[in-house]
């Protein structure tokens, strides 16, 4: 075995929460409120039910074959080959998810805190404390986790609760004024947000109780679904609809406007702040993803070695992104079908298709 | 990384991980009467003690005839100030050489039977050994103990006389309290042995002696209570302290050194005390104490990071009292590793962050200031580590003199002179004050690492310092201390240890030892120890 | 021990390779407070900034010596875009203009007829300046909005913050207009503000007296039609109008005492809140308001015993009187003179007629100007103070 370290339910929730948030809670709000306005926490919750369904799909074809990643069973499911395949086209997908997610990252503290300073410098600094965490293990990177994502969630919280002076119920009013479809399509990113829940297939081996993987999956993207669903309602209740949609990062904005007392304000540096540790937590778990995965796909016996080419390479293919603009812009069109109907629902059903077709793999409970 | 390290290592063959490598022989000259045995000759042996311990001039050798039998002759070796004079005067030499012949008058002594006479009835002494072994007697004269010689027998009698001028036990200089114990260890084995005994009554209180150091020969303990520490533990520090094999032990510091997890760490994984009772505390969750002769610091392992953020007072005061400081504590350890950093951003990186009066203030003060604020935060940070260095090495005397010229140039002339900000005094102050409130040896790490993150802040403003505090988390995570994960019970959560981390839970509810340490036996007290007044007790 | 050298490695290279890449010392920022925009004759935009001088504010022993030097420094260059005016500026500025702490946005009147969406962009735009920055129009030039000085503040721009962040009258953060802005079912009101004068501060030495100051004051709200400024309320109007929104409910009422009709009753507003609810057949369009409000009596200058429960009541009936008097002032004028729902009838009637919104929704203007208001004020009485009567008048 590659990894030899076992993480408990409680940090395996925890770190699905950073697989999914930190970025989530940064970009979504704005492109799913452009779609369905007001009733945008209408399609968070749509989403939540198919971030759930990825779920139980996701732990029910791990489940089957106990003690292996995807890339073990693809293999042993599909054959040789084309198992090879599918693995490569996750370790793309790992490393083109991870790129993106730096992306956002960076663009983020760029425009938002520090504008001169060169995105490759956060690209980097970001890799390396990724790489540090990876190296030793997803043990470490698991506790890590567990010692500042309640941070972030914590502070979140109560930013929140500290904004509700801001707040207006009326402006969620009238429900269900874009329609359906308006709302279909706002849930569309979120789900593919929620659906990137499938590297848990990297971790269900891991866990010290593996039977409670669907608990934990799900327990997770609830979690995840309240906090975008809660920062969605909070950037509606302030600026309504129309100006929330304006924002690249209105949970960002939203953090700006609070002011108690003319004395707690300006929290939006110590928000970004805390922020930041669920960037560092997220980048290490794509990061670990792909390093685990592609030793596994080379057949090596030690991930160890491929920490620091992979992290050469993240660093590239995140340099690649061009503005900001290009990159929302596939985030809130091309990422949805790509991510969601190939990596997320397409392979893992068709994978798990496949094994009860050929009769592989335990029985999944 | 790994290839940059390798050479280093290499270079120090000693430091290094292999001691199996080193040869066991020692590489004093004249080693070879290790293995020699005694003869029964009395000449014969002083001349070979006499050789080995030549130039030694504080060797006594005292010769003289047993008082029964004139004919007999004996020889009594021991160390200058290392034995108590009165001790082998009243109860050896006196009764060897006076008494005898009138606690049993007229009867002869053979030559054969003397020594067996002489243990029976002629010594005085509590505590005698006997040994033949030349290695043996030439440790016991070091170390304390008379040797007696008899002549026509090749065994020595090793009489206890070990009494030299010590220390007497004080209050603990380095961890005062304001509750509790005052004394402190010493640096008499016997003595610290003894403070912990006289806390823990029990026979399942373990102390184990080693020698360590191949020159020194220091007498090493390690203690533990039987039945609560886990039994892995006490075969691990066995182990770890048997593959030591360096010339010297000083301070318990080499042992610590010598066997902890991870040697490249600013933390450190093994935790030292000079207070018994905190000692004591520590055993009875399960740990393995270290002592070493020599020196009022008591090793204890395993260690976890909170330990650092605790005190033994902890304990005594009132459990809402002590959760309220220890808030203090650990927002003080947050402050200590990170204003610093935080000012240096906010001032040159994040104006946003400041209420508008605060940054037109902090501005108005710097208007004056010819340096960017790293520098002027860095020199500060710099003298005010001077001033405690020099505070620590002064003689006692002069102490008053560099407080007041620290206070006045650094405080007064420096802000005056409009070379600092107020606001920069202000905060290397605080930070510095903040260091003081937990543990000396966490704190130099926090100290050290104080300078890094402030390096990354100054070049990358609150980016920085986060990726800076991202690193040392990780590293923390990634700590173990014999085995345990450092910063449990935290990461990974031990739930019901929680109890004892910030919020430290009235006595009678800590029902269980840490999780982690005592793993065998978790059952601390019994449950319902929460004291009620009469009226409300249940009848019967 | 690799993290060791990991870390040692990021230091050399963010420390060597000459970092610090955003850095701003504080001593290199001159920190707007307050910022102007004008409009000027050849089509270009003139932006005033009040600049901190960061030395008036220590309060340390040697300021003191100094004694109160100017606080701030205000400053204008014109271009045709902000940021162009702001490189005008930066070559009069020796600092780097740092727009973080800007806590008032003055548009001069010319301006605002101009239309403000084209300012206000760049201050929602750049990561700089904030989004509760206080938006207000003055009537006249921003540049002498900007000029003037403040006793009591440091500075003009903190004493107009200040003044808005009391909410004595109607104020707006720029993210508020900016919902407003992007909204169909309201239209923009703005903060008026103005320069008066007020006050002196006296000199220990009686014959010299400093003469009265120029200093900053509210002075009602200024009405736009999208982003255009198209007419003002005053303050009374400015009143009604904060009742219809339902917003900031502070204030003081004064009706005349029941018994003496030329005498007058102070009332201070303790609470209140606004109800709109409209009402839409397909043709015709009505809107209930409904108004509650609890105020304590402060001040009485009748003789008569007014702790009587029928004069409370009177009191109340008059004090409903007085609020939909001031309501209806309000809308009059939005109705009539303007053509502009300011109060968000519009955001009401989409709330509860998603479907009708989309037909009404663009021309909501002459809809609205067109609908039946009906305004319905509930008025209580609370506490009267520590007295019962008017003190030191005779029993009868």
């Amino acid at each position: 075995m590659l990894e030899q370290g076992k993480i408990d339910s409680r940090q395996a929730i925890l770190l699905i929460i950073s697989l999914v948030l930190p970025t989530a809670i940064l970009t979504v709000p704005a492109i799913t409120v452009k779609h369905a306005a007001q009733d945008a926490w209408i399609s968070i919750i749509v989403a939540t039910m198919a971030g759930l369904l990825i779920a139980r799909l996701v732990t029910d074809l791990s489940l089957r074959f106990p003690g292996k990643t995807l890339f073990e069973y693809a293999e042993e499911i599909l054959g040789r080959v084309p198992g090879k395949v599918v693995g490569f086209l996750y370790i793309w997908w790992f490393l083109h998810a991870n790129a993106l997610i730096m992306d956002e990252y960076a663009s983020f503290l760029c425009s938002a805190h520090m504008p001169d300073t060169p995105v490759i410098v956060f690209f980097i600094l970001g890799i390396a404390v990724a790489a540090c965490a990876v190296r030793n293990g997803l043990e470490v990177l698991s506790r890590f986790n567990q010692l500042f994502l309640p941070l972030f969630l914590g502070l979140l919280l109560v930013v929140f609760i500290l904004a509700t002076k801001d707040m207006k119920v009326t402006r969620l009013l009238p429900v269900f004024d874009k329609g359906a479809i308006a709302i279909l399509k706002g849930a569309a990113t979120p789900a593919s947000w929620l659906g990137e829940i499938v590297i848990f297939t990297m971790i269900i081996p891991f866990l010290n109780k593996p039977k409670e993987a669907y608990r934990v999956a799900a327990l997770a993207t609830l979690f995840t679904s309240f906090y975008l669903l809660v920062s969605i309602l909070v950037a509606i209740m302030i600026f309504g609809p129309n100006v929330t949609g304006h924002w690249i990062f209105p949970t960002y904005n939203a953090v700006r406007v609070v002011s108690i007392a003319n004395f707690l304000e300006r929290m939006e540096s110590i928000a970004v702040a805390v922020w930041m540790f669920g960037g560092f937590a997220k980048v290490g778990v794509f990061y670990y993803a792909a390093v685990l995965g592609s030793a596994q796909w080379l057949g090596l016996k030690d991930y160890r070695p491929l920490v620091a080419p992979v992290g050469v390479i993240l660093v590239a293919l995140a340099a690649l992104c061009e503005n900001i603009v290009e990159l929302l812009d596939f985030l809130a069109t091309a990422w949805p079908p790509y991510a969601l109907s190939v990596f997320e629902v397409g392979m893992p059903l068709v994978l798990l298709i496949v094994a009860l077709a050929r009769g592989k793999g335990g029985e999944g409970t | 990384m790994v290839n940059f390290i390798k050479p280093l290592r290499a270079r120090f063959p000693g430091r290094g991980n292999h001691p199996a490598d080193q040869s066991k022989e020692s590489s004093l000259p004249g080693a070879s009467w290790k293995e020699q045995v005694l003869s029964p000759d009395l000449e014969t042996n002083l001349k070979q003690i006499k050789a080995i311990l030549d130039k030694c001039s504080d060797v006594v050798y005292r010769e003289f005839v047993f008082a029964q039998n004139e004919q007999i002759r004996l020889a009594l070796i021991y160390t200058d100030g290392l034995a108590d004079k009165t001790q082998v005067g009243d109860q050896i030499t006196k009764a060897l050489a006076l008494e005898v012949p009138m606690a049993v008058p007229g009867q002869e002594i053979s030559k054969n039977r003397a020594l067996e006479f002489i243990k029976q009835r002629g010594l005085c002494i509590n505590e005698i050994q006997q040994t033949s072994k030349l290695r043996d007697v030439i440790q016991a004269i070091l170390s304390g103990d008379s040797v007696l010689l008899v002549d026509g027998h090749d065994i020595a009698i090793v009489n206890g006389t070990k009494g030299w001028a010590s220390r007497a036990i004080s209050e603990p200089e380095a961890e005062p309290t304001v509750r509790g114990a005052r004394e402190s260890f010493v640096e008499t084995l016997r003595t610290n042995t003894a403070l912990l005994r006289r806390r823990i009554n029990s026979p399942n209180l373990k102390i184990e002696v080693f020698k360590l150091g191949e020159i020194t020969n220091t007498d090493v303990a390690i203690a533990y209570i039987e039945g609560i520490v886990n039994e892995k533990l006490v075969a691990e520090v066995k182990s770890r302290l048997q593959r030591i094999k360096v010339d010297a032990i000083l301070e318990s510091g080499y042992i610590e050194e010598l066997i902890e997890e991870n040697p490249w760490s600013p933390f450190p994984t093994v935790n030292h005390t000079e207070k018994p009772d905190r000692a004591a505390a520590m055993l009875l969750e399960g740990r393995v104490a270290i002592l070493v002769d020599g020196t009022p610091f008591v090793l204890t392992v395993p260690n976890l990071f909170v330990e650092y953020l605790h005190s033994p007072e902890d304990y005594y005061e009132r459990f809402i009292f002590t959760t309220a400081v220890r808030i203090l504590r650990f927002l003080s350890a947050l402050v200590s590793l990170t204003l610093p950093a935080l000012y240096i951003a906010v001032v040159s990186f994040h104006h946003e962050l400041l209420p508008t009066t605060l940054l037109l203030s902090i501005a108005g003060q710097r208007e004056a200031v010819p340096f960017p604020v790293f520098v002027e935060v860095l020199v500060m940070e710099l003298t005010f580590e001077t001033l405690r260095e020099a505070g620590i090495r002064l003689p006692r005397p002069l102490g008053q003199a560099v407080s007041i010229v620290g206070a006045l140039v650094i405080g007064e002339a420096a802000v005056r002179a409009g070379l600092v900000a107020a606001a920069t005094v202000i905060v290397v102050a605080f930070t510095g004050i903040a260091s003081f409130t937990f543990a000396y040896s966490a704190s130099i790490a926090f100290r050290l690492l104080r300078f890094t993150i402030m390096f990354l802040s100054a070049a990358l403003g609150l980016f920085g310092l986060i990726s800076g505090l991202a690193l040392i988390g990780i590293h923390l995570c990634s700590l173990r201390s014999f085995g345990v994960p450092y910063l449990s019970p935290v990461v990974p959560m031990t739930g019901i240890d929680l109890k004892d981390v910030v919020f430290r839970a009235p006595l009678w509810a800590m029902f269980t030892r840490p999780r982690l340490i005592a793993r065998q036996n978790q059952k601390r007290q019994e449950q319902g120890l929460k004291p009620e007044p009469p009226e409300t007790r249940p009848k019967g | 021990m690799k993290k060791i050298a990991v870390l040692l490695l990021i230091l050399l290279l963010t420390g060597l390779t000459g970092g610090c890449w955003s850095r701003r010392e504080l001593t290199e920022v001159a920190i707007v407070l307050g910022t102007g925009v004008d409009w000027m004759e050849d089509g270009r935009i003139r932006l005033t900034v009040q600049i901190a001088r960061p030395g008036a504010f220590t309060a340390g022993s040697e300021a003191g010596a100094r004694g109160r030097e100017p606080a701030s420094w205000v400053v204008s260059a014109e271009g045709r875009t902000i940021q162009e005016a702001e490189r005008y500026l930066a070559m009069k500025v020796p600092r780097e203009i740092y727009w973080g702490h800007c806590i008032i946005l003055v548009l001069g009147e010319e301006m605002a007829r101009k239309g403000t969406g084209m300012i206000t962009n760049f201050f929602q735009r750049d990561r700089q300046p904030r989004e509760n920055i206080w938006v207000m129009v003055t009537r006249g030039e921003a540049k002498d909005f900007l000029e003037t000085y403040s006793s009591l503040e440091k500075t003009s721009a903190q004493a107009a913050g200040f003044l808005e962040r009391m909410k004595t009258g109607y104020s707006v953060q720029l993210w508020k207009l900016a919902e407003m802005l992007a909204s169909k079912g309201i239209q923009p009101a703005v903060t008026a503000v103005e320069v008066k004068e007020a006050g002196i501060t006296p000199e220990p030495d009686r014959e010299k007296k400093s003469p009265p100051q120029k200093q900053v004051g509210l002075a009602g709200v200024a009405v736009f039609k999208e982003d255009k400024l198209i007419g003002w309320l005053d303050p009374y109007e400015t009143r009604g109008l904060l009742w219809l929104k339902g917003e900031a409910m502070k204030g003081v009422i004064i009706v005349p005492s029941p018994g003496e009709p030329d005498k007058a009753v102070s009332i201070r507003i303790r609470r209140g809140s606004t109800k709109i609810l409209p009402e839409y057949d397909g043709e015709y369009l009505r809107f209930m308001v409904r108004i509650r409000v609890e105020g304590d009596m402060v001040e009485q200058q009748s003789r008569e015993d007014l702790a009587k429960p029928e004069k409370i009541k009177t009191l109340e009936s008059e004090m409903a009187d007085e609020l939909k008097k001031r309501a209806t002032a309000a809308l009059e004028k939005a109705q009539n003179e303007y053509g502009v729902d300011i109060f968000g009838f519009g955001d009401a009637f989409h709330r509860k007629y998603k479907k009708e919104w989309r037909d009404l929704k663009d021309r909501w203007d002459e809809e609205f100007s067109r609908a039946e208001v009906n305004i319905a004020v509930e008025a209580q009485i609370r506490e009267i103070g520590l007295l019962t009567k008017r003190a030191g008048v005779p029993e009868e």
